[in-house]
């Protein structure tokens, strides 16, 4: 993806924010699993951060941080790229009982799922065992595997649908609001060229990767070079990310401001 | 040895007699001139623990091998003292034919000690008595310009304003209050003119280098500077939350647009120009409205910019303006001008501090006050540091200084690499002698999450910027060298007819590193003095496209850690033993051991 997943926008929020903010409609107690160098969003005083201090040896590991902070007896499991997550359906996935987890085209959906009671302890078991999918864990929980299509409160997306490519967090984007737009300006250098060639400095575009956006500028601006940022820019994506990567997906509401490179002196 | 005059002029003001002191070429070789020269000057001349205000602490103006080649961008002359507002070395630099003609004098530095019985001026090995006293920089150059270049104070050095600067040809030695120290020692100004021109050793090869260095330094290379200026930081630093904004309570400030390059070049009066013998242009002059109503126009740099702008809450920019063009004039530091200036805001907002400025007022009026000591402005002419001493509680933590030098306008919360370079830097906060903010902008660190990698390119950027400063060329040519190093070495070589290579002008730089830091440590640094104030540790960034962005207190020590062992240092900061005897030994400073012994309980050094 090139940028951290937790920070995606997704209308307004992060995408940690929108998937805390979902979870917190339903539940009490809220803990955030995250590598031990990633900074988060600022998610309240009411949301536990923990870090996933032995990230080589697997998700499993990462879901015992978890439940060790966790002080309820049952705990519903996302992952951070949940778009469609909603909060009826974590309602009815507890509303099962016990350890359960959506099975849809065979797959069991394990970062969608209700873990049982003791959850960090057999994990713990399992990972000394040499063990470390959390299916193991579900299995060693005698979960249920309830089929996608009897779920009642899933929405048109699945709330298990994740993405992995800059593609798939568009296409999420747009099966939402088809006309989502962002907004890029040119600083610097580059709006000093802009204003030469007669073009406008600001636009909002719909949303796309960074070389989608910044080929609606004319070429003759030399914003991109060698399939990358041209070297003497910097696309700032929200503020956060600096980046040359013309892959790399940008959100709905996003500002990237592109700055020339020898920024600072 | 070509390049240098080997020797340098000590001036007792006391007695007006110059005398020339030779240097050995071996010190040269190994500490360059400007910086790496002015620091080797101080440790011999200052006496340890001298008051920066005692007549016996010595003022250093140092040249270096380049000055006089006509090499782009080297007409340079390093100021080094005692800072007044640090207590520990300063260097400052400015460009000016001032550099030039300096070191036509003959000499590779001057050094001036002692203090004159009555408000004087030094002209050409003359000490008289001067009728400029209470005059700006400009007028006192314009007045004594048939005699030769010049370098005078304003009138914030006069009263020894902690944060005066140095004027020559509208450009400062700006940082750590030098200004001050001339001020102290009643001399006003100094003119210099001579005849000695810089002799290359293989001139031919100079011309070769010095075009070949020109051409690079064209384009996109410098072109940011000379197309926009460094002002173009700003409108850039608010988008990536990394502005900082009313005494860096914030880091994003909602009249960053009107204060932006992007509007002025569209909408005020502009025009460009040049220092001594240099292409690249960098200047930029904008017009605006004088409190009269009168039209004028003055040099804007970034720094000025943000901290007489969002660092006030100030948005109009002819109020802006208008005070850098006042700081100019009264001779004093826009940074710590604009810097103390905000302090006192926020503590008159927390009750800290009454009948102060207030956010959004126009600074010029404070401005003079602070230039001429009276009322509140004696205090404001301490700096941020003692005043937040003075003030007491916990105002420290919102003081925006490191070892007393107000902050430049990087946010460190959100430049992790430039955290540390502020935290660690000897002159105190300090983006001149550590561009570590380069790495922040760049895809090579993570700005917003320092660690091991920011470390290391930390470490490089301040050695770089120690070759830079002794040579001594702008920084702003810095993207036109490939290997700084290797092109140093060839650069000089041309220029002194020696033999160095890359590997030993790096070593270079790593020594006067050193050699700064031991002077301080000789003047009582101690290893709590490597940090930031307690806000950037513990406050997150409240609002804006940072919004969250926190520094915690552990990361930043680590990093400082890392730092100190990756400079060959003790992990808390001390140098060894054996490199303080390395220093000794290679740099003819005797005693330098016995009187740092006194910093450490029972006189023992760590190893």
């Amino acid at each position: 993806m090139g940028r951290a997943k937790a920070w995606l926008p997704w209308f307004g929020k992060t995408m940690v924010e929108h998937v805390v903010g979902v979870l917190q409609s339903v539940v009490n107690e809220v803990v955030v699993v995250t590598s031990a160098d990633l900074d988060l969003p600022v998610l309240g005083m009411d949301v536990r951060i923990v870090r996933d201090r032995e990230a080589e040896r697997g998700p499993l590991a990462g879901l015992r941080e978890g439940f060790e902070a966790a002080s309820a007896d049952a705990t519903f499991v996302t992952g951070t790229d949940a778009p469609f997550l909603g909060s009826a359906f974590v309602e009815e996935m507890f509303a099962r009982g016990g350890a359960c987890a959506p099975l849809s085209d065979g797959h069991v959906q394990v970062l969608c799922a209700v873990y049982g009671p003791g959850a960090a302890e057999k994990a713990q078991m399992l990972l000394a065992a040499g063990k470390s999918r959390p299916r193991d864990l579900l299995e060693s929980q005698g979960y249920q595997a309830i089929a996608a299509e009897e779920l009642v409160s899933a929405p048109s997306r699945a709330p298990w649908e994740g993405f992995n490519t800059p593609e798939a967090y568009l296409s999420a984007i747009r099966s939402v609001d088809a006309k989502a737009t962002c907004v890029v300006e040119l600083l610097g250098r580059a709006a000093k060229q802009a204003q030469k060639l007669g073009a406008e400095s600001t636009r909002e575009v719909p949303v796309g990767t960074l070389g989608d956006l910044l080929a609606t500028w004319p070429k003759k601006l030399g914003l991109v070079d060698e399939g990358r940022v041209a070297k003497r820019y910097l696309a700032s994506l929200g503020g956060r990310d600096l980046v040359r990567d013309l892959s790399i997906p940008v959100g709905p509401g996003e500002r990237i401001s592109m700055i020339d490179a020898l920024a600072g002196g | 040895m070509n390049g240098f005059h080997m020797a340098y002029m000590r001036v007792d003001l006391r007695t007006g007699e110059s005398a020339r002191i030779p240097i050995e070429a071996k010190i040269l070789e190994r500490v360059l001139g400007g910086v790496g020269l002015g620091s080797w000057l101080l440790h011999r001349e200052a006496p340890v623990g001298v008051d920066p205000f005692a007549p016996e602490a010595p003022l250093v103006f140092a040249f270096s091998p380049l000055v006089g080649t006509g090499v782009t961008t080297s007409a340079k002359f390093a100021v080094v003292g005692k800072s007044p507002l640090t207590g520990g070395l300063c260097d400052a630099l400015a460009s000016s034919h001032f550099a030039i003609e300096g070191k036509r004098l003959g000499i590779d530095a001057l050094v001036f000690v002692g203090e004159c019985d009555e408000p004087s001026e030094w002209v050409n090995g003359i000490l008289r008595p001067t009728q400029n006293w209470g005059r700006t920089a400009r007028e006192t150059a314009a007045a004594l310009s048939k005699e030769g270049r010049v370098a005078a104070i304003g009138i914030a050095g006069e009263n020894r304003v902690r944060y005066a600067t140095i004027s020559a040809e509208g450009r400062h030695a700006g940082r750590g209050g030098l200004g001050a120290i001339m001020g102290a020692k009643r001399l006003k100004a100094i003119v210099v003119s001579g005849d000695h021109d810089t002799v290359a050793a293989h001139s031919e090869e100079v011309e070769r280098q010095a075009r070949r260095l020109r051409d690079r330094a064209r384009g996109d290379a410098t072109a940011k500077y000379s197309e926009i200026g460094t002002i173009g930081n700003l409108l850039a630093f608010d988008r990536m939350g990394a502005l900082p904004t009313r005494n860096f309570q914030e880091s994003h400030f909602e009249g960053a647009e009107a204060l932006s390059a992007e509007r002025w070049q569209s909408d005020r009066k502009h025009r460009r120009a040049s220092c001594a013998d240099c292409t690249i242009g960098c200047e930029h002059r904008y017009g605006y409205k004088a409190p009269g109503g009168e039209s004028k126009d003055v040099r804007i740099e970034y720094e000025s910019l943000f901290a007489l702008g969002p660092l006030c809450g100030v948005a109009d920019p002819d109020l802006v303006l208008a005070a850098a063009a006042k700081c100019d004039a009264l001779g004093l530091d826009t940074i710590s001008a604009g810097a103390t200036l905000a302090f006192a805001m926020e503590c008159g907002e927390r009750g800290e501090l009454s009948g102060g400025p207030v956010f959004g007022d126009d600074p010029s009026e404070w401005l003079s006050l602070i230039a001429t000591r009276e009322g509140l402005g004696d205090f404001l002419a301490e700096g941020s540091r003692l005043m937040a001493e003075s003030i007491g509680g916990d105002a420290l933590s919102r003081a925006p200084q490191v070892k007393g030098l107000e902050l430049p306008g990087y946010e460190p919360r959100t430049l992790q690499t430039m955290a540390l370079g502020l935290a660690v830097g000897t002159r105190g906060a300090d983006h001149n002698r550590s561009g570590a903010y380069e790495a922040d902008f760049s895809e090579e660190a993570n700005r917003l999450h320092g660690d091991a990698r920011s470390v290391a390119l930390a470490i490089e950027s301040e050695d770089r910027a120690a070759v830079l400063d002794a040579l001594v060329l702008c920084k702003f040519v810095r993207g036109a060298f490939d290997d700084l190093y290797d092109e140093s070495a060839t650069l000089l070589n041309a220029v002194a007819g020696t033999d160095a290579d890359g590997a030993e002008i790096e070593t270079i730089a790593r020594r006067i590193v050193d050699l700064r830091k031991a002077f301080n440590i000789r003047e009582g640094w101690q290893p709590e003095d490597d940090t930031l104030p307690a806000r950037f540790l513990t406050e997150p960034i409240p609002n804006g496209p940072a919004k969250g962005v926190t520094l915690p207190r552990e990361r930043l020590d680590f990093m400082i850690r890392s730092y100190n062992l990756g400079r060959g240092w003790t992990e808390v900061g001390w140098l060894p033993k054996e490199a303080l005897r390395r220093l000794e030994v290679e740099l003819d400073l005797e005693g330098l051991r016995s009187s740092i012994e006194r910093s450490f309980p029972e006189g023992i050094i760590p190893e």
